[in-house]
């Protein structure tokens, strides 16, 4: 599950225990402010790894669900610019558009792979799979 | 048609560290140099070459094989129907090698693989 699927689980058990519960309370809860939190949780802010252990750790979440975390947020970015008519085919690229380091993104593309999110049909086509 | 092995991997999740204990015990020439940043390790002539791939952190290091077949998809239908699972279906590389993995039906994965013909021209 990525960060901002979490975040948004979270966001909502704590305003069930206390409906008045205010996303700028989450916010502050967190460790970041109320802008950039909306941003995150309406997709209009990308996060980093050290954004998601950050706050991964803030709500206490396993070093596993944390590390789970990184590699779906990863995968969602890879995702994205396969989806760019500019991608290419390869790591190194993937990794400088991204800001995923390279050998994150060879562990991301064997998961899109084995999850069959992509497939690879020729040496510099990928594609989304449904 | 003879089925040979012609490559290895090992997954780490410490790639490079893995590299390069390998490289210095053996003298093994490594090189990165590839569109997936491969780590590829050359162990001399008579040798099987292999590689280091990386692994998630929380996994096992470990070793697979690589078996040359002439047509990966017809080698997967046929894995599977003695028992194998497919963890990576068969794809096409950069480098225009086809691979899959594979897991056999006591738990090992390897792969398969079709060598590109581009590598010999």
């Amino acid at each position: 599950m990525d960060m901002r699927a979490i975040l948004q689980i979270e966001f909502e058990s704590r305003r069930k225990r206390n409906p008045r519960y205010s996303l700028r309370a989450f916010a502050l809860s967190i460790g970041t402010n109320h802008g950039t939190l909306s941003q995150i949780l309406r997709s209009q802010r990308r996060l980093t790894s050290r954004n998601i252990r950050q706050l991964g750790a803030r709500i206490r979440l396993t070093d596993a669900q944390i590390r789970d975390a990184c590699l779906a947020g990863h995968c969602d970015s890879i995702v994205s610019l396969i989806a760019d008519p500019r991608f290419k085919a390869d790591a190194r690229w993937i990794a400088i558009m991204t800001g995923i380091p390279l050998d994150d993104v060879s562990v991301a593309l064997h998961w899109l792979l084995h999850t069959r999110r992509i497939a690879m049909l020729d040496r510099r086509t990928w594609t989304l799979q449904s | 048609m003879p089925h040979p092995v012609t490559g290895w991997q090992i997954i780490s999740p410490h790639p490079d560290a893995t590299a390069a204990f390998y490289q210095q015990l053996f003298d093994w020439h490594l090189d990165r140099n590839n569109t997936l940043g491969y780590r590829e390790l050359t162990t001399g002539d008579d040798g099987i070459n292999g590689g280091v791939w990386p692994g998630p952190p929380d996994e096992r290091p470990f070793a697979q094989l690589f078996i040359e077949v002439p047509d990966v998809h017809s080698h997967v239908e046929r894995a599977t129907s003695l028992g194998a699972t497919v963890l990576v279906p068969a794809s096409v590389l950069p480098d225009g090698d086809v691979m899959a993995v594979l897991k056999d039906p006591v738990g090992l994965p390897f792969a398969i693989r079709s060598r590109s013909k581009l590598r010999d021209d």
